[in-house]
């Protein structure tokens, strides 16, 4: 052959087709297609992030403003509706898992804040979040169990939604945030001894550092008050 | 391959001369820079984003080192005229060449070894990750790195323009991460001459949609067939690049 180099071009784009078509097989794409993606302030900021080639980065980057809106700070073209707190809570949510959904711990944030969070509660909105995440990521149980939660809060039967969040209590990817309302919630219904418990469980946990100085402050708050009715 | 060999050594050489590892010195402030925002925001989730921060840094440094060096790689010799001096030797041009890009890929790819030790280290404080996930999310982004080295050095070739070159280089980027939507639009796509069009188009990019290993780390990963697969590509797509580069190298007049 005169061009050798021709032949070897021809050969190796051959290869690298079988290959693709092998390593599309091998791995169907299961990421949101990047027109799923929230619309919204942050529209452009993720679309650039997603489209070189960095989702997870930007799933991170939107955790982290998501943790900045729920600590109160909310960003330009996300106002809140003063009729309605943390209005776009669910958005916030979804930016992330549309990016990364495997990051089940903004749904299960999400669904805290709203389903639980005093003076927020909008449970619809937070079994959506809930219905979503159970969609893409059926075997994980605590979407499930939340769901369950939400139906017995809705139900007006409290005592067996503090048993069904507290069997996901101790699991890696249960929020913070699930946590320190699982414990007010005790604390609410003067079963101080119980939350205390809580408390010193979310002190002893090191991915709860966020909410140790709070956790200490709390038991030293517990400590002192009567233990109440014993843990149903 | 004797040629192969001391054009690759004298581009290790000269890669070290010019401080190409200063990229990992870059990426240890990135990390560390990184590691104090992060430890002050991310809360319980400080793991996960040093994870990302860290393997996305090693990838982003390697890729603009990488793109760089390729694009100056040959275009700077032969402005220099330096080109004129190797290749008066019984030097293949296709040795030259393949020298000259194992010389650079080797550079960035050590360079890359380095950022992925500190990362591993730093990951070590955050609980650690296990080494054979973490090598697999490294080896794909070094795999994206040879690729796209291959594909800057046929773009300055064909270009003969350094910028226009980098430009193309950081298009075909972006595209290679938007092969699987142009797939899903050719599907779509209720024309067969658009459907062709968008599907030949989506073939020539490189496929990096279906190579961010590091994106996968916390949901299902794919399996062993993908990994082999994976590297059968870059290799068919490394090899097809530089045949291309070699071809258009020979039509050059020196």
């Amino acid at each position: 052959m005169k061009r050798p180099a021709l032949a070897v071009f021809a050969a190796a784009a051959a290869l690298t087709l079988a290959a693709g078509a092998g390593m599309r097989r091998s791995a169907p794409p299961d990421f949101p297609r990047l027109a799923e993606l929230q619309t919204g302030p942050f529209a452009f900021q993720d679309l650039v992030i997603a489209a070189t080639g960095f989702r997870a980065s930007a799933a991170d980057l939107a955790w982290v403003q998501l943790l900045q809106y729920g600590a109160g700070l909310e960003p330009a073209g996300y106002e809140d509706d003063k009729s309605k707190p943390y209005t776009y809570m669910k958005e916030m949510c979804l930016r992330v898992t549309r990016l990364d959904p495997s990051f089940h711990r903004a749904y299960l944030y999400g669904a805290g804040f709203l389903g639980w969070f005093r003076g927020v509660e909008r449970p619809d909105e937070a079994a959506a979040l809930l219905a979503e995440g159970q969609r893409r990521s059926p075997e994980d149980p605590q979407f499930s169990l939340y769901l369950a939660a939400l139906a017995y809060k809705k139900a007006g039967d409290v005592d067996k939604m503090i048993a069904v969040l507290e069997t996901a209590f101790d699991r890696p990817d249960t929020p913070t945030l699930m946590k320190t309302v699982l414990a007010n919630i005790r604390q609410s219904r003067g079963e101080n001894a119980a939350a205390l418990d809580l408390w010193l469980r979310i002190l002893a946990n090191e991915r709860d550092a966020g909410e140790h100085a709070r956790a200490r402050l709390k038991i030293q708050e517990l400590r002192v008050l009567p233990p109440g009715p014993k843990r149903r | 391959m004797r040629t192969i060999q001391a054009v690759f050594a004298y581009t290790v050489k000269e890669h070290l001369r010019h401080k190409a590892w200063l990229s990992a010195a870059l990426f240890g402030f990135v990390l560390l820079a990184g590691g104090l925002v992060v430890s002050a925001i991310a809360q319980d989730e400080r793991a996960r984003f040093m994870l990302d921060l860290g393997l996305s840094a090693n990838e982003i440094i390697a890729l603009v080192s990488m793109i760089f060096l390729t694009v100056h790689l040959i275009l700077q010799e032969v402005e220099s005229r330096a080109v004129y001096l190797i290749l008066s030797h019984p030097v293949r041009r296709s040795d030259y060449l393949l020298g000259r890009f194992l010389g650079t890929l080797l550079s960035v790819g050590g360079a890359m070894a380095l950022m992925g030790l500190a990362h591993w280290l730093v990951l070590q404080l955050f609980g650690g990750v296990p080494l054979g996930k973490y090598l697999t999310a490294w080896a794909c982004s070094f795999g994206k790195t040879a690729v796209m080295g291959a594909l800057s050095l046929l773009l300055s070739l064909a270009l003969t323009s350094e910028a226009a070159a980098m430009a193309f280089a950081v298009f075909f980027w972006i595209l290679g991460h938007f092969s699987a939507e142009m797939r899903f639009l050719a599907e779509r796509s209720g024309n067969a001459a658009i459907k062709t069009a968008i599907t030949a188009f989506s073939h020539a990019a490189p496929d990096f949609a279906h190579f961010n290993f590091r994106d996968h780390w916390h949901g299902t990963q794919p399996g062993e067939a993908w990994i082999l697969w994976a590297g059968v590509y870059v290799v068919g797509y490394c090899a097809a690049c530089l045949a291309l580069s070699v071809q258009v190298f020979e039509q050059k007049e020196f």
